[in-house]
């Protein structure tokens, strides 16, 4: 009996090995372990052993079921994964055709510059602060210690709708609005980021509307050091941790002492080339410590508190950023241009 | 303004170049805007004698020169002019000389011959050539026989000087003079000014002031008027070096007495004005203002009509100048000049920027008024240029000044302390260094008390009125670049924005992230934009406001809709080949409060977008659909679910740019929240564009009313879900959102979402019905429904539709 089985059992392996697919590996288990296989048979016929060795026997014919059962599930799962490697093998595809264009959206580059301008100058603290893009010439000029017939007007062109109304020159008129808004003499810390409209000829450079932001901080013993601090650390967030800050005495009406601000070249790293002119140098805002009279006619004392102001075109810093030569690409929106950024 | 070195020198020692002086000024706050060098391309440039001719073995027209040039070995350098002769002294340009022309010269042959250089003539280095004969013009330019041999060219032709171009700030008038200059490179170098002594000889019998009567009867615009009377005046050219300098300063020589005027307004920086004393009716001058509709015949031979508010300079029957602008006609100093009134006056600076404006004429002298001149300076002026001509031979000089000056000015005095600047400033300046500055500068300091001062600030120094001024003449000579740097301290404040602005982020944000890009345009329209949009006559679109002086005819308005922009936008593309396009623009219109405008009007933040062309880029494995009403209905329902606005109606609309059938509104309650749709065929063609576009357009302040709280969790559902298909074929003119309302209404609580997945014309649907076939979903939150429930529920659904729109379910 014993040898019965063994023979079974060397006679399922080798079925087990020679099966070629999952089919052939189902029909050796049918014929083996089926209801009507070899092994049940033997299981049948345990009425014909004697009574003390169908225990012995009984055990020998489990064991060999289970050790094919297990050869069979591994067999199974050896076929299983060949098939698979068979069925992935036939799929490839051709990866270096292109990926399906997703569509994708973009901002404007001057809102992409001008956000960044914001988060630096939020992250210091400042408020962001609006104001009317019709202003009146009252806050655009003479709160800003502008009267009229003051020769600095022709600095800005206006347009003007009325005698008393015109297009903001400048994002400046938001620094008398806020001062007003506010209790006289308590701190400020703001930018006013907006459009603005000089009647410049459209060229390369120059735009009858453009961008700019204008900042403003007063307190208590604020001076000229605060405000090159302020600038340095704000231009070398814009541009680079290395680039170099200039600045250089001028003339604004609402600002004493007054100054212009540029950096090294963005383009020669200060060596001379055509976009600095050969100088090295970029202009870049204007800025200067608070007049007096400005002060005063906003309601706070100057002999109290002191400020700091200054005003940046996002023009030219998107211009500078990202390599831009003509400036009228930013109004022209074609979208070839648009879809660089 | 401008101004040669050589002039500068002429009162300061120096020695820096013409470079580092422009740096050195620049940054003190007078800016430097160029320097431009007579001598630029003439680096190689020198002077040589020719030592011997030959003429040229195979040509008629060239002659070969031998060159001293002040070097051991002569040069050969063939030549083509025809006005050279032995033993002239020319300019001969060495090999690697790149001369102002651009031209580069090099060893060459010239018909075998070899040439080692080239003689120049007038135009190739840079000489002034509009008084030259055609001759002059053409040939070699011969230099004096006993010049030098071998010296640089541009020193034996006086080209070595070079010019500083300023471009000066409106506070800096005393800057728009030499002796303004030369004072700030004083305090700079630390060398003394060595100024010249004026004094005029009154050497005539008669006196000024009974030969002539000088008045002001518009004291507020005149402050001060001088006068000289010169007399036996000779008109002749200006000597030599007198021409010289006015050409530095930009300002072409005429005669003596007007060069002399000339020179003295950009020596001083007072403008002066010589009249043709014969020529005055009454023998007087006056400044008064204008009467209206008054003539004036101006210099530059044009006639104007005076306003009424100008001021002039009038004889005692018409007005001969317009005052700090431009003289008249017919007082000019001709040839037969022979008696003269030197005029040097101090003028309203706003007057005169009104009028020059005006007229359009800014003129050397409109240009100091407007920025204001030394009223203490007018007989300094008269008595330098009563001298230069005195000096010239060219007149003599009446006894006396007339001079009225209603009401002198008091010198401005001004207080401060060290600490006041410091402060400013940021910076711990010695009082003495300050006080050392100030005084260079020409304040007279005087101490007060401990580290006090009290300032007298000079006369012509009208720009300086506060202890503010002072600290900015402290700083800029002390050197910007000397003051420490640091941030603001002061409590800690915390940076915002408004919730307007974060709005608008936000919806820029989603709209970026849904495939539209951003444009930005300008504030402007015209009024023929309106009629491409087809604005009806009485909209309130139309009522946009004028502006005064628009730039050019193109953009006279201020705009009332994003419309009108992002069309010309689109067309601008088009024209471009650019047809797939997808752009959005959040900005203000303005719309007046009335017209015309009293104050300011309504700016009002809206949002326009316009999608046309392709759905997707093209590609391999893209399709190549166009874009419909839907996409775009699509963009506008995901912005409003981000912006978590809901519970809007959708309904057809009308609007005037839109397509009739293709219009929709979206509406909270009666107000209208969103118009979308596509554009109409007319309006396409007005822009010349042939392919269907879709827009939208919201208002930013009525899209932040309606907006939800932000998103708020659900928790996912427990239970599982049943889902349903309902088709329902319906006559055509049944409207899909009205259905789902329906349905959505029958549906009751347990309907958890519709969705409409066909809608379906043609085969098997009868003529003139349509096929809308919804997934429904059910589900409930406490329980598992039953199939029962379900189809009880789209039972409910049937037999409404049936009844409401005549619906049948479809097999």
């Amino acid at each position: 009996m014993n040898e019965k089985i063994a023979r079974l059992r060397e006679a399922a392996k080798s079925a087990i090995d020679e099966a070629v697919d999952l089919n052939k590996l189902n029909e050796a288990r049918v014929k083996y372990l089926g209801k009507k296989g070899a092994f049940t048979a033997v299981l049948r016929s345990m009425g014909e052993i004697a009574a003390e060795d169908r225990p012995k026997v009984g055990k020998i014919v489990n064991e060999a079921k289970t050790e094919i059962e297990k050869l069979i599930v591994e067999a199974t799962q050896k076929l299983k994964a060949a098939a698979l490697a068979d069925k992935v093998a036939g799929e490839t595809i051709d990866v270096t055709l292109p990926g399906r264009k997703q569509p994708l959206g973009h901002y404007h580059p001057l809102t992409l510059t001008l956000d960044r301008i914001k988060k630096i100058f939020l992250n210091m603290g400042y408020s962001v602060e609006e104001g009317p893009e019709i202003e009146r010439d009252y806050f655009n000029f003479e709160a800003l210690n502008l009267p009229k017939d003051h020769p600095a007007r022709d600095m800005q062109d206006s347009f003007y709708i009325t005698e008393e109304i015109l297009m903001r020159t400048q994002t400046s008129p938001v620094q008398a609005r806020t001062m007003q808004s506010h209790e006289p003499n308590s701190p400020i810390r703001m930018i006013a980021p907006g459009r603005v409209y000089r009647r410049d000829d459209y060229d390369a450079t120059h735009s009858p509307m453009f961008t700019q932001v204008e900042g403003l901080v007063i307190d208590r013993g604020i001076s000229f050091a605060d405000l090159k601090g302020t600038l340095e650390t704000a231009l070398q967030q814009i541009f680079a941790a290395n680039v170099g800050v200039r600045f250089r005495p001028s003339f604004f009406p609402f600002t004493e002492p007054s100054t212009e601000v540029d950096i090294s070249c963005v383009m020669c790293h200060g060596k001379g080339c055509r976009v600095c002119k050969g100088t090295g140098w970029l202009e870049i805002l204007g800025a200067g410590m608070v007049h007096p009279h400005v002060l005063e006619m906003s309601g706070y004392d100057p002999k109290v508190v002191s400020g700091f102001a200054f005003g940046l075109g996002v023009e030219r810093i998107a211009m500078l950023s990202y390599g831009i030569d003509d400036l009228r690409l930013f109004y022209d929106n074609d979208v070839r241009f648009l879809r660089q950024f | 303004m401008q101004v040669s070195i050589k002039w500068l020198k002429d009162y300061i020692d120096f020695d820096w170049s013409p470079e580092t002086l422009a740096d050195k000024l620049t940054m003190a706050g007078i800016p430097v805007e160029r320097v431009i060098r007579a001598d630029e391309g003439l680096e190689k440039v020198v002077t040589g004698r020719i030592e011997k001719i030959t003429p040229h073995p195979d040509s008629d027209h060239l002659q070969i020169c031998l060159m001293n040039v002040g070097q051991k070995e002569t040069l050969q350098i063939v030549t083509g002019a025809q006005n050279v002769a032995e033993g002239q002294v020319v300019p001969v340009a060495l090999v690697g000389a790149h001369l102002p022309n651009g031209q580069k010269i090099s060893k060459g042959k010239l018909r075998g011959v070899a040439s080692m250089g080239m003689l120049c003539s007038a135009g190739e280095i840079n000489l002034d050539t509009s008084a030259m004969t055609p001759e002059e013009l053409e040939g070699i330019y011969i230099l004096p026989e006993d010049t030098a041999v071998g010296i640089p060219a541009s020193e034996a032709l006086g080209l070595d000087d070079a010019v500083l171009e300023f471009e000066l700030t409106a506070n800096r008038g005393d800057c728009f003079s030499v002796f303004g200059l030369v004072r700030e490179i004083g305090v700079l170098s630390g060398h003394e000014p060595k100024w010249p002594t004026i004094a005029a000889k009154e050497d005539d019998v008669e006196s000024a002031a009974a030969l002539v009567k000088i008045g002001i009867t518009a004291p507020e615009l005149c402050y001060r008027f001088s006068a000289r009377v010169l007399k036996n005046v000779k008109i002749a050219p200006s000597p030599e070096w007198l021409k010289q300098r006015l050409q530095g300063a930009g300002i072409r020589a005429i005669n003596n007495v007007v060069d002399v005027t000339n020179f003295v307004m950009v020596e001083l920086g007072q403008p002066m004005h010589a009249y043709d004393y014969d020529t005055l009716a009454g023998h007087s001058l006056t400044a008064r203002r204008a009467l209206p509709g008054e003539a004036l015949h101006t210099l530059d031979d044009s006639s104007r009509l005076a306003k009424g508010d100008e001021l002039v300079i009038a004889d005692s029957e018409k007005a001969a100048g317009l005052a700090g602008v431009m003289g008249g006609l017919y007082s000019e100093i001709t040839d037969k000049t022979t008696t003269i009134v030197l005029e040097a006056a101090a003028f309203n600076g706003a007057s005169i920027r009104r009028t020059a404006r005006a007229c359009g004429l800014h003129t050397e002298a409109s240009g100091r008024f407007e920025r204001g001149v030394d009223r203490e300076n007018t007989l300094r002026a008269l008595d330098r240029a009563a001298q230069l001509l005195q000096d010239m031979g060219a007149c003599t000089v009446a006894k006396g000044v007339v001079d009225v000056y209603p009401a002198p000015k008091e010198p401005t005095a001004v207080t401060f302390t060290a600490a006041d600047i410091n402060s400013r400033l940021g910076t711990k300046i010695e009082s003495a260094v300050m006080t050392d500055i100030l005084s260079r500068l020409g304040f007279t300091v005087t101490p007060q008390g401990e580290d006090a001062y009290s300032v007298a600030v000079p006369s012509w120094r009208g720009d300086v009125t506060c202890m503010e001024d002072l600290s900015e003449e402290v700083a800029r000579i002390y050197g910007y670049e000397n003051i420490p740097s640091r941030l603001p301290q002061g409590e800690a404040v915390q940076g915002k924005q408004s919730p307007k602005e974060d709005f608008v982020d936000e919806v820029r944000r989603i709209l970026v992230s849904l495939g539209m890009s951003e444009e930005l345009s300008f504030g402007f329209t015209h009024p023929a934009m309106f009629d491409k949009l087809r604005v009806p006559e009485d909209s309130p679109l139309r009522q946009a406001i004028p502006i005064m002086n628009p730039l050019t005819d193109e953009y006279p308005l201020v705009r009332t809709t994003l419309l009108a922009g992002i069309m010309e936008n689109v067309a601008r593309n088009f024209a471009r080949k650019n047809t797939d396009i997808k752009l959005f623009e959040i900005a203000p219109v303005f719309f007046p409060k009335a017209l015309p405008v009293t104050e300011q009007p309504h700016e009002v933040m809206k949002l326009a977008g316009l999608l046309t062309g392709r759905r997707e880029d093209s590609g391999w494995a893209q399709t190549s659909d166009n874009l419909d009403f839907y996409d775009l209905k699509g963009i506008v329902e995901t912005l409003l679910a981000r912006l978590t606005i809901d519970g809007y109606t959708v309904e057809a609309g009308e609007h005037f740019m839109l397509h009739q059938g293709k219009t929709a509104f979206f509406k909270k309650g009666r107000e209208v929240i969103a118009i979308l749709g596509e554009v109409h065929p007319a309006v396409a063609e007005a822009f010349d564009i042939h392919q269907k576009m879709y827009v939208f357009e919201m208002d930013i302040t009525t899209l932040m009313k309606y907006r939800g709280k932000g998103f708020k969790f659900a928790p996912l559902p427990k239970y599982p879900a049943i889902n349903r298909d309902l088709a329902l074929i319906v006559p055509e003119a049944v409207k899909a959102g009205d259905m789902r309302q329906l349905l959505v209404k029958k549906g009751g609580k347990l309907l958890k979402e519709v969705t409409l997945f066909d809608v379906f014309t043609g085969k098997q649907i009868p003529q003139g019905k349509k096929s809308l076939a919804f997934n429904l979903t059910f589900q409930s939150a406490e329980r598992t429904l039953k199939d029962e429930e379900a189809d009880e529920l789209c039972q409910g659904m049937l037999s409404a539709a049936a009844t409401e729109y005549k619906a049948e379910l479809r097999a």
